[in-house]
């Protein structure tokens, strides 16, 4: 179980999980040996909505950073949602074609999308956010939502 | 057919959202058009504010909720005011059987919008004439059975 910096906006609570890291636009990275697993963040998920359906890119797809690798419909928006490192598609959840919504129920967990087997973590890894960055980040683009609300 | 006896539906009031005014669109063709004479529309707003008939009319039949989004409050609202869920619809479920059907718009649903509410109404109607017919066909069976129910 990860641990969890946390945070209140408004009446939303965001979670960030302490143990991986973390592009600007939300999407997280955990590395397992040679693969990274990668997934929405909390404050991605809960700012986008109810997710109907993802379509993430099969495996065997070679993908840079930056490269689209899902796109999410929710209820409110349809979103592309950018690789945070290089490498190629070796699995994706099978629980985004039959059951995308647990994007929402545990986006740190079972809700993850795609394993890749990345072609050069270090070099990605010094890009990403670690979770103090990306919480921080991420608190005021809440904060700047909130005030919209 | 009393109005206690009607199946009560309760849509989502989410105001400002798709989703909802996909719920109520399909509430209204059920309620108003479809089967009229079998169900009743109770405001989930009622419900919040404690309103007696709309409690006693959720206490008194079987409920069908219709839900925007995950927070689902109809179905909580109808549990909490006494009532019987008979069946909670979410519309994002429908969607997903019907994805050629996306909804736009709020205070207008565009094409798609009116397809998926309609499908929606069309199930709806169906539970709605499941639980009107089944005491009947009980009753039925009973009578033909030379049951003391019938």
């Amino acid at each position: 179980m990860p641990e969890f910096l946390e945070t209140t906006v408004d009446k939303f609570i965001f979670k960030v999980a302490t143990d991986r890291y973390y592009s600007s636009e939300g999407i997280w990275a955990q590395a397992e040996g040679n693969r990274v697993r990668i997934g929405l963040t909390d404050f991605l998920q809960q700012r986008s909505g109810d997710v109907a359906f993802a379509e993430v890119k099969p495996a065997g797809t070679a993908l840079a950073a930056g490269d689209e690798v899902a796109v999410i419909e929710t209820i409110k928006v349809n979103i592309s949602l950018t690789s945070p490192v290089s490498g190629r598609v070796a699995e994706v959840n099978p629980a985004m074609e039959t059951a995308p919504e647990i994007i929402n129920k545990d986006p740190y967990g079972e809700g993850w999308l795609a394993l890749l087997e990345a072609s050069d973590w270090e070099a990605d890894r010094a890009r990403l956010l670690n979770a103090q960055a990306y919480f921080n980040l991420m608190k005021g683009q809440a904060e700047e939502e909130a005030k919209k609300l | 057919m009393t109005k206690q006896n009607k199946v009560v539906i309760v849509p989502c009031s989410g105001i400002g959202k798709t989703y909802g005014t996909v719920s109520r669109e399909a509430a209204y063709e059920v309620t108003d058009d479809v089967r009229p004479d079998d169900t009743q529309l109770v405001a989930l707003s009622l419900l919040v504010l404690g309103d007696e008939a709309a409690r006693a009319a959720v206490a008194d039949s079987p409920a069908i909720t219709i839900d925007g989004c995950k927070l689902a409050c109809a179905t909580k609202m109808v549990n909490q005011s006494g009532g019987t869920v008979a069946q909670d619809f979410a519309v994002l479920d429908v969607y997903r059987r019907y994805r050629q059907f996306k909804p736009q718009g709020i205070a207008e649903l565009n094409d798609g919008g009116q397809k998926l509410a309609h499908v929606l109404a069309e199930e709806i109607t169906a539970v709605v004439d499941g639980l009107r017919l089944g005491p009947t066909a009980e009753s039925a069976e009973n009578k033909a059975a030379g049951g003391q129910n019938a």
